[in-house]
């Protein structure tokens, strides 16, 4: 890594991390003594949505790279073969049917993305293309299903359905201590499978030829890749476009050897989304913006830029 | 040490329903440069992918005396290189991590030969997408060189280059068999299978397939019917040439 990149991953992290835990409705200097409502803030509101925007858009990210290879195409993110919209589907219909609780909300989510993931396993046999076809012709029904429900839903729900679809992090259905592990548990697991997702890069017949038993790879990454979105999703709601930019964005700067896009995902992709929601917070405070539109408004400018850059 | 490095029995291919070729018979010894020729699908890269344990293959294959069905994925990588389709350009790689890939946990040995014989020094750093479909060509001839295996098969490894790089090629085929690597390559340009061919297997595009040596499968007879097309056979400075008539 030149000294230049280095400089700019440190100035990031630390720019990320001032401005998540000082931006807001209350301005907070953390290089000043707190007083106590400020201490109150920092440690019971922000640190904690800090720590959930991390290791969400990381997971986001991850997952992004993953099927990105998997399907060998790079528009492909975390939502494309229809995690998203079955765990949508899944958050609603426990809304309709069980508990308006986020909680519930949010384990139905999981019991939707599991059964979307279970769905999906049955067409990873197919190549590439047809995958990614399935994939979304499966989205598209997740898709019409959630209009189905949201057409069916009491009207005094559909405030709640949308909030959840959007994103929030403000609390998370999964402790926080276990989504870092489940961050920390698939770098790890990210990091082992690198040398075969490499591979993959050249393509599934060089990979075989390379020593990849690439139907047995494409399932642990499909698997994985899923996985990895069920919990961002169940923890935060629909976040969109971390995962679509941000695996791009590292390979830009760190080229495209997995040993170094999937760390620079993971922590990239938190920071990206740490910084998106401490604008969504900030803009029109005391009020928030969708974290997702935020993602969007900082990942464009800042992914055509490197484009132009590296062009 | 067996000479025998690579030998089918029976061994066929059909792909889509269709026989490609069956009951082939091929002994491929050590040192050794095998030409594979044939019309378009007749199945000429299939053959190698079959070979390689990569597509599905009726009859039998001997990899150093061992049923290559029982030879697992990262055993036969270590056997076999294989420069075939070119790679996906989407993500970005460079050439330099295009040969780091190939050498994989292998080791690079080879490397800087690689390089140095394939004129690569210069576009080390730039990305695949960025390269001619020539400078592309020579990064694959390159990826298959760091590898130290004992076969290298080659898919048209002459196509996209220009005279230059197509005589370094043949030149290199010939340099790595007199080593003592084994070569099976697929070649159009029925000169340049003249000019390295100790043996030759014809795929005749209706399921046929025949090996031998070359002095006897490389006439104006065998491949003018092959081919579909009038052949005239000339000899110059002790060499045949064989050349078809484009203006016909």
């Amino acid at each position: 890594m030149s000294r230049g990149v280095a400089a700019l991953t440190v100035a990031s992290v630390l720019l990320a991390v001032c401005l998540a835990l000082g931006a807001g409705e209350v301005w907070i200097n953390p290089l000043h003594p707190l007083s106590d409502m400020e201490r109150t803030i920092l440690w019971e509101l922000r640190l904690p949505r800090l720590l959930i925007a991390f290791a969400v858009g990381g997971l986001l990210a991850m997952a992004g790279s993953w099927f990105q290879v998997l399907l060998g195409n790079p528009l492909a993110e975390p939502y494309v073969l229809g995690v998203a919209g079955s765990s949508a589907v899944g958050a609603i219909l426990t809304l309709m049917l069980i508990s308006t609780s986020i909680v519930l909300m949010s384990a139905g989510a999981f019991a939707g993305a599991v059964a979307g993931i279970a769905l999906m396993m049955a067409f990873v046999h197919l190549g590439s293309g047809r995958l990614l076809l399935a994939g979304v012709v499966l989205a598209a029904f997740w898709s019409a299903l959630i209009t189905l429900l949201l057409a069916l839903m009491p009207n005094r729900d559909i405030g709640l359905a949308f909030a959840w679809m959007m994103g929030d992090l403000s609390t998370s259905a999964i402790p926080i201590p276990l989504l870092l592990l489940f961050w920390f548990a698939a770098l790890i697991a990210g990091l082992v499978l690198s040398p075969k997702l490499d591979a993959l890069l050249l393509g599934e017949k060089h990979a075989m030829l390379l020593g990849v038993n690439v139907s047995a790879l494409r399932g642990t990454i499909l698997l994985l890749a899923s996985l990895v979105t069920a919990v961002a999703v169940t923890a935060a709601g629909t976040i969109g476009f971390v995962g679509l930019v941000i695996p791009h964005l590292m390979r830009l700067v760190f080229g495209s050897l997995h040993r170094y896009v999937l760390p620079a995902s993971a922590v990239g992709g938190g920071l990206l989304l740490m910084l998106a929601d401490s604008a969504a917070r900030t803009v029109i405070a005391p009020a928030e913006l969708p974290v997702g539109v935020l993602t969007a408004m900082i990942g464009v400018p800042l992914f055509l830029w490197l484009l132009l850059r590296r062009n | 040490m067996s000479a025998l490095l690579l030998q089918t029995k029976g061994f066929g291919v059909e792909r889509g329903g269709r026989v490609l070729f069956h009951e082939l018979a091929l002994d491929v010894v050590r040192g050794s440069i095998t030409v594979v020729i044939g019309p378009n699908g007749a199945g000429k890269s299939s053959l190698l992918l079959a070979l390689a344990g990569v597509i599905a293959h009726s009859g039998d294959c001997l990899l150093q005396g061992r049923n290559h069905r029982a030879v697992d994925r990262n055993e036969m990588s270590r056997q076999i290189a294989w420069q075939g389709e070119l790679p996906p350009t989407e993500f970005g790689l460079t050439v330099a991590e295009r040969l780091d890939l190939a050498a994989g946990a292998f080791g690079a040995s080879n490397r800087a030969h690689a390089v140095e014989a394939m004129e690569l020094e210069a576009l080390l750093h730039r990305t695949l997408g960025e390269l001619s479909s020539g400078e592309r060509q020579r990064v694959e001839i390159a990826a298959v060189m760091v590898r130290d295996c004992p076969l290298w098969f080659f898919d048209e490894p002459t196509a996209h280059l220009d005279l230059k790089h197509q005589q370094r090629v043949l030149k290199l085929l010939r340099d790595a068999a007199a080593e003592g690597r084994t070569i099976v390559t697929v070649l159009h340009d029925l000169q340049q299978a003249s000019a390295v061919a100790d043996q030759v297997v014809l795929l005749d595009g209706h399921g046929g397939a025949e090996a031998g040596e070359a002095a006897g499968l490389l006439t104006s007879e065998r491949l003018s019917n092959l081919f579909q097309v009038k052949l005239q056979s000339i000899h110059n400075d002790g060499h045949s040439l064989l050349l078809p008539d484009y203006r016909s």
